[in-house]
């Protein structure tokens, strides 16, 4: 399996910058690079200088509205082209997204289509946030805190400026993503391997992010701190969960929540599978199928489920899973 | 056992907070009572093969889960909400 990043992060937020130094780094050979750019006459992919293992393609409209399907077709055609041998045989896809788009149907786009799920993987979302402006571009721009919410790594950018209140930035970044680790990145420089080997969405890849998930206050753990409309907040339980339980769950948030659920991660105990959990992993109401672990990675048995969402309470997910909990255990007995 | 019907009381309260929906979830023994606006929906266990009778303009009707009761009190209270089916992803029937 190929894996897929996407890389987002608002206009001016330097994106493009990362990525050209992340192209001329030996250690992010053998990558292929689709830029999305806003506007009908791109400029990205001539700014980015590549080794001759990798290449960069480029889309222009915003991918996350028309160009959709779009993006499938490049992608298909990409890995035809690299079947043929006419394109470097490249090891990840990196899909640039204008700073303009929602990245959450870019992932659907990614995880939904049955052709490429045969080949490509989503293995993670970077997301670049500029020390200087980003505090402002959150307080303005719905789609940059969605940006946020979905990474599974921040790179804050333009650290060698002056910045008025790095403490306020890095507070307004740990409300709305608690669980996704802020790198510092000055003019581009970082360890590729930081950012794109996580391999996060992938169940036999490093499970730390969601391991270091916030429970340590039993039951749940708020990061609201300033955000109103987008909380994070994780449920625990003690208990296993019966898979029909879970599958139902996710089905009444899909179909309550749907576009509000931005993020949705979990290690859960299932009750059928008790020494192997589940990993689960969801953009609104499209999720991976559940990856079971060969074990429990840590000590910690306890089911995890971290939200990130808009416009959820806490009290409505806990209320849910325990109806529905109870209605599947009390189903279960009467048979 | 479980208080089902205790638990489905709070999930409703829950719920109108989550739906942005004003009004109130009122328990009354082994029946809720919701009040939204002029709408008046009365919730009680039922008999197979419903899980759930919800009461509206004094047409019963029946829902087998908590999920189809929510979804049936959704429409109800908020008729115009836009849903979405939850989707899972391909995978691979056999390993690599």
């Amino acid at each position: 399996m190929i894996p897929v990043y996407v890389l987002t992060g608002f206009l001016g937020s330097g994106k493009t910058t990362l990525l050209g130094r992340l192209l001329r780094s030996p250690k992010f050979a053998r990558t292929a690079v689709i830029i999305n750019e806003f506007g009908e006459i791109g400029l990205d992919h001539d700014l980015i200088e590549t080794s001759d293992e990798s290449f960069v393609m480029l889309q222009t409209g915003c991918l996350c509205c028309t160009i959709r399907s779009d993006l499938v077709l490049t992608l298909a055609e990409t890995l035809r082209r690299r079947d043929e041998g006419t394109v470097a045989p490249f090891d990840r896809v990196v899909i640039e997204t204008s700073g303009l788009a929602d990245p959450a149907p870019i992932l659907h786009a990614v995880m939904s289509d049955d052709v490429l799920a045969e080949r490509l993987m989503l293995a993670g979302v970077v997301t670049t946030v500029d020390a200087v402006h980003g505090a402002e571009t959150l307080e303005r721009q719905p789609e940059s805190v969605k940006q946020v919410a979905i990474a599974d790594r921040l790179v804050l950018t333009k650290t060698d400026l002056l910045v008025e209140n790095p403490a306020a930035l890095a507070d307004r970044l740990a409300a709305l993503n608690p669980s996704a680790p802020v790198l510092p990145a000055c003019f581009g420089d970082i360890d590729p391997a930081r950012l794109f080997d996580a391999r996060i969405w992938d169940a036999s890849g490093k499970l730390t992010a969601l391991a270091d998930e916030p429970h340590q206050d039993n039951r749940a753990h708020d990061h609201n701190r300033h955000d109103g409309r987008t909380k994070c907040f994780a449920l625990i339980r003690d208990q296993p969960i019966p898979a029909v339980a879970l599958t139902l769950f996710l089905e009444v948030l899909a179909e309550h929540c749907g576009a509000d659920l931005l993020r949705l991660k979990g290690i859960v105990d299932i009750a059928e599978s008790p020494d192997r959990p589940a990993v689960i992993h969801g953009v609104q109401h499209v999720f991976h199928p559940p990856a079971f672990l060969n074990r429990w990675p840590s000590d910690d048995r306890h089911s995890r489920l971290v939200f990130i969402a808009r416009d959820l309470p806490r009290e409505f997910a806990e209320a849910l899973l325990d109806a529905i909990e109870a209605e599947v255990r009390e189903t279960t007995r009467s048979k | 056992m479980a208080d089902m019907v205790g638990l489905v009381h709070r999930l409703l309260t829950a719920s109108l907070a989550a739906w942005q929906v004003m009004g109130r979830v009122q328990r009354d023994a082994d029946r809720i009572t919701l009040t939204v606006g002029a709408q008046t929906v009365l919730i009680a266990r039922g008999a197979p093969p419903f899980r759930w009778m919800m009461t509206v303009g004094g047409r019963d009707r029946g829902a087998t889960s908590v999920a189809g009761l929510l979804r049936m009190v959704r429409r109800v209270v908020n008729p115009d909400y836009p849903t979405s089916r939850l989707r899972i992803a391909p995978s691979r029937l056999v390993p690599p």
